[in-house]
């Protein structure tokens, strides 16, 4: 009974944090770890379990924005619909940039997502339909309740949870799939994974529809939270780099890691900038990018995988760390 | 006259494109080494060309010489500071995935570009115009003796480098390191001092650079930023590790981007760079000199 | 064990932050809120805004009688709330629309700010200025120039600056009058940056000037260029009366090593504000853009005038020159704190009634508007700007109109 009294304890302090830290920038930024955590986490699908390193998500997240504020702003509609729109777009981008990509190993793959981001940046930033730099805006004053456009963070907070909540759903029933088992493979070693007969190019293009599509929805609720969206805010390689670093940060191919990773990298970055982003010397991101580095020198395998050793120590079952394991080794 | 004047520009246009790759070649030769070789990403890597003109411009603020002095100090602090860069970040985070390495340089940029924002503040800088000779002209071309100053040095730091490997038993004892560790290792090499050398010698050559192209643009924190993803897409269209490869690639991407915004318009050149960078990898994944 | 102490350490600044909300909740202060980019791309502006409202602060918070009829000056504090001193609580937006309205956010709720300026990017603005609306407190902006900031039928945005449409009128104007002088002024360049700033300035004045008859040659580029050879030679060829540039800080300086490198000198460069009235421009190229022409808003003024004294303060506290965009973000604040002085009350309602009842006269204005006096969409419809040029390459003077001319303007451009 024990093993249980961790997790349930965790979850209801998830669903109860907004009501207990009740302010509505505490609030906020508990939806934003969500969001990010969303966000982290579709990315891990390809990114983690798959070991194919995107620096290019961006372009999946600027879809779901892009097309939630298009729903609004040249149709009138609420962003809601952009939704599906966003989820078809991207994962329709995923396939064709899929196809040519994935095969490239390592590093160029990486680089190629990279050029496509930024490709698909500078497209928008001249495109006038899409807004050109100056960017899209949603509904400044709310219609109705489907316009999304609340003043309270709470209902971002709880739509959210349930957003992330479906994600690490589907990561997992994924991952515990034949299609999990694949990808595993094709991590450790391709060309291995390949002659024992499994579809190599098949499942990491589905892994990465399935990534596009996720990411395109953490786009969306960003952009109805904020009400606006423009090139770089939804297509820089910031974006790109942020969704990737929260990953690795947490633990990446572990179904909790992006969460962590989020937990631990959007209140530094909100509360480091609360506290010295004022004085306009620029310590926010020394002390920042200090803390980065030395996660990434003590713990290169994210914080997730001290939780798991620390856990592995004390001689717990395995049983019970099935959706840990997910990414227990990680191959060069 | 219409035609030979436009023509007579297209050179100028060819030339100061010419000129422009062989800067973008020559802040990428570093990358190029450290990527290749050590198979690392390295996200501080514009932040390093960025203290490198930060370096210039200090040697000049303090004493009033430019690049004769400014340049060798840029080269050593920037050596100096790979070493040290080596010891206490990389070796560590080679030793986990590719994402620990994106973290660690990713942080690592933010601490540079910060710690020199706090320093020196936010405030666009910038060398005397004539620093090095003004703008002399040649056969009617224009050309500004700076930026020429950097296209030859890049030429040669790209022959030094490519002979140092390719020729030399310390290049060869950091190819067999790149190669395999394990094995060198076994033959008597060891690793750590090959890595941190080949560390010392790409941030040296980062940092040479970034004085020379303190000499014809603004200095500013953020620079790297603008500057990174250039070395990013020239290495790669060049081939991780090949060093003739970055020569190559920085030229031709030069000249593509000049010629594009004469031609076609500045707001569409780097979309011509990146359609013609993802098409290639379409058809040589492996870059212009790239082994498989 | 590094990351218990992390972890302790993000825990306490939670607990910090969770604190300085509710601490110093003394009556005598008013706080607003000042957003700003302190980091990223765009920070150089951000600390100088930073200085200037600071420098503001002080004008208000101290007695001043040397500064004439300006509002707030001549007594210490407030007096209309009984000589509350007047507090600004800064926040980084880091170039992010995201951020921007986070820290509006917390400004509002945890620092309990009765308003708020700022946020320089127009996109930050926009987001920023959404959460004020919603939580209605009184969002008073003084440099953003996009028009549709205005056009969103927001009850508590007002905005002092010159905007784009106003802009074209000065440059058609200035254009109109040259040509009037015997200037040839028929074929025009504009050239600009395709950020959200360069294009919207671009789209209005060419629109302007095909209304007129004129038609522009357009030349955009991308901002933070490594290289503007191309557009160089580009205007080298064409052979424009006029340039008209509109740049970013970054692209200003590389523009004109360029000009000066490919021997090309319009023989009218007229630019657009930002980039050229940027301190660091002056210093980097002004020896080689003599004569540049600048549409601007400040002028420092003789000798112990007010402006040139606030110039003073200015430069002591930054360690800059002041230029038109620090000062525009000042003139707002001042705008703001005349208001709540007026109010007499911190009451966000009587705030922006107060704002509504805006009617400052130019002499009680640092900036040359004509005046400020809101429309119902919150536009000032007084704001204005003249034409300056940078005769000796280390000041500007005003050239233009000749009511608030020093010198006469100086042709063709001189460059170095």
């Amino acid at each position: 009974m024990r093993r249980f009294l961790w997790p349930a304890l965790l979850l209801a302090l998830i669903v109860a944090y907004p009501l207990v830290f009740s302010t509505p920038f505490l609030q906020r930024l508990g939806a934003l770890v969500l969001l990010y955590a969303i966000a982290a986490s579709s990315w891990n699908v390809i990114g983690g379990y798959a070991g194919q390193v995107s620096v290019g998500h961006a372009v999946f997240f600027g879809c779901g924005a892009y097309a939630a504020m298009g729903a609004y702003a040249h149709f009138g509609l609420s962003p809601l619909v952009g939704i599906p729109a966003g989820i078809v777009l991207a994962a329709g981008i995923a396939a064709i940039v899929g196809v040519p990509t994935l095969r490239l190993s390592g590093h160029y793959f990486s680089m190629a997502t990279i050029a496509v981001a930024e490709l698909v940046r500078l497209v928008v930033t001249n495109t006038d339909y899409l807004g050109a730099a100056v960017g899209l805006s949603g509904p400044t004053v709310p219609r109705n309740v489907f316009d999304l456009s609340f003043i309270s963070a709470l209902p971002y907070y709880y739509l959210f949870l349930v957003v992330l909540a479906v994600t690490l759903l589907i990561t997992w029933w994924m991952a515990n799939s034949r299609m999990g088992f694949y990808l595993r493979a094709i991590r450790d070693s391709e060309r291995a994974a390949r002659s024992l007969g499994a579809p190599t190019s098949r499942t990491k293009l589905y892994a990465f529809m399935l990534s596009a599509g996720l990411t395109s929805v953490a786009g969306a609720l960003y952009a109805m939270m904020f009400g606006f969206v423009d090139p770089e805010s939804g297509l820089g390689i910031l974006i790109s780099v942020k969704i990737l670093i929260m990953a690795a940060l947490g633990g990446a191919g572990l179904l909790f890691g992006p969460l962590v990773g989020a937990a631990i990298l959007v209140p530094l970055e909100e509360i480091s900038n609360s506290l010295l982003g004022g004085q306009g010397a620029g310590l926010t991101f020394v002390v920042y990018g200090a803390i980065i580095v030395l996660i990434a020198r003590f713990q290169p395998g994210g914080i997730l995988t001290l939780v798991k050793r620390e856990l592995e120590r004390r001689g717990r079952a395995p049983g019970k760390q099935k959706a840990l394991q997910a990414g227990a080794s990680h191959a060069p | 006259m219409a035609r030979g004047q436009m023509s007579f520009i297209l050179v100028q246009v060819i030339v100061g494109g010419l000129l422009l790759g062989a800067v973008y070649a020559l802040f990428s030769s570093g990358l190029t080494l450290v990527w290749g070789m050590m198979n690392i990403v390295n996200f501080a890597h514009g932040d390093f060309v960025m203290l490198g003109m930060y370096a210039a411009f200090v040697v000049f603020t303090l004493f009033g010489v430019g690049p004769l002095a400014g340049v060798p100090f840029a080269t050593l602090l920037l050596a100096l500071l790979g070493v040290v860069v080596y010891f206490a970040l990389i070796r560590d985070i080679m030793k986990g995935p590719m994402l620990a390495q994106i973290l660690g340089t990713f942080g690592l940029a933010l601490l540079l570009r910060y710690s020199v924002f706090w320093w020196f503040g936010a405030n666009f800088l910038s060398l005397p115009q004539d620093i090095v000779g003004g703008t002399f002209a040649f056969l009617g071309l224009r050309i500004e003796a700076s930026r020429l100053l950097a296209g030859v040095v890049a030429l040669f730091v790209t022959l030094g480098l490519h002979l140092l490997l390719t020729r030399t038993s310390l290049g060869s004892k950091m190819l067999a390191v790149a190669e395999d560790a394990t094995a060198a290792q076994l033959m008597g090499i060891r690793p750590d001092t090959m890595q941190a050398i080949a560390w010392a010698i790409a941030a040296g050559a980062t940092g040479l650079a970034g004085a020379l192209i303190a000499t014809f643009f603004y200095i500013v924190p953020t620079v790297g930023e603008t500057l990174g993803i250039v070395a990013f897409v020239t290495v790669s269209l060049g081939g991780f590790g090949s060093v003739p490869g970055a020569l190559i690639a920085g030229l031709l991407i030069g000249v593509i981007e000049s010629l594009s915004a004469y031609l076609i318009g500045d707001v569409y050149k780097d979309i011509v760079v990146y359609v013609l960078f993802l098409s290639f990898l379409w058809f040589r994944p492996q870059g212009l000199m790239g082994k498989t | 064990m590094q990351f218990k102490q992390l972890l302790g350490l993000v825990c306490a600044a939670a607990i910090a932050i969770g604190l300085t909300g509710r601490a110093l909740a003394e009556d005598k202060v008013i706080k607003i809120g000042a957003i700003f980019p302190m980091t990223g791309n765009a920070a150089s502006a951000g600390v100088h805004a930073k200085a200037a409202l600071e420098v503001a602060e002080d004008i208000i918070n101290n007695a001043h009688p040397e500064l004439g009829d300006l509002p707030l000056a001549k007594n210490a504090g407030l007096a209309g709330l009984g000589g509350a001193k007047v507090q600004v609580i800064f926040a980084d937006n880091q170039g992010s629309p995201a951020t921007g309205q986070n820290q509006a956010l917390r400004l509002i709720t945890e620092e309990k700010v009765v308003a708020l300026t700022g946020a320089y990017q127009s996109g930050i603005t926009l987001t920023a200025s959404a959460i004020a609306e919603k939580y209605g407190i009184p969002f008073v902006n003084g440099e953003s120039v996009a028009a549709n900031l205005t056009e969103r039928g927001f009850k508590w945005f007002f905005r002092t600056t010159p905007i784009a449409t106003d802009i074209v009128k000065v440059y058609y104007d200035f254009l109109a009058d040259m040509k009037a002088q015997g200037i040839k002024a028929d074929s025009i360049a504009l050239v600009h940056d395709n950020t959200e700033y360069g294009t919207s300035v671009a789209n209005t004045i060419a629109a302007g000037f095909k209304e007129k008859g004129l038609n522009p040659l357009d030349i955009a580029y991308v901002s933070n260029a490594t290289d503007l050879q191309s557009q160089v030679l580009q205007l080298k060829e064409k052979k424009p009366d006029v340039v008209i540039m509109i740049s970013y800080t970054s692209d200003a300086i590389l523009f004109a090593k360029t000009m000066q490198a490919q021997d090309y000198k319009p023989p009218m460069l007229l630019c657009d504000d930002s980039g050229y009235s940027d301190p660091s421009f002056i210093k980097s190229v002004g020896k080689i853009s003599q004569g540049v022409l600048n549409r601007s808003s400040w002028s420092v003024g003789p000798p112990g005038s007010p402006t040139a004294i606030i110039a003073d303060m200015y430069r002591k506290k930054s360690g800059d020159e002041m230029d038109d965009t620090a000062g525009r973000e000042m003139q707002g604040f001042f705008v703001l704190v005349d208001a709540i002085d007026r109010a007499g009350s911190t009451d966000p309602a009587k705030i922006q009634a107060a704002l509504r009842a805006t009617d400052l006269k130019p002499n009680q204005l640092m900036m040359g508007y004509k005046g400020v006096k809101f429309d119902e969409k919150g536009q000032n419809i007084l704001a204005s700007a003249v034409i300056i040029q940078l005769q000796d390459g280390e000041n500007y003077v005003p050239v233009w109109p000749k009511a608030n001319a020093a010198k006469a303007p100086v042709l063709p451009y001189k460059g170095w």
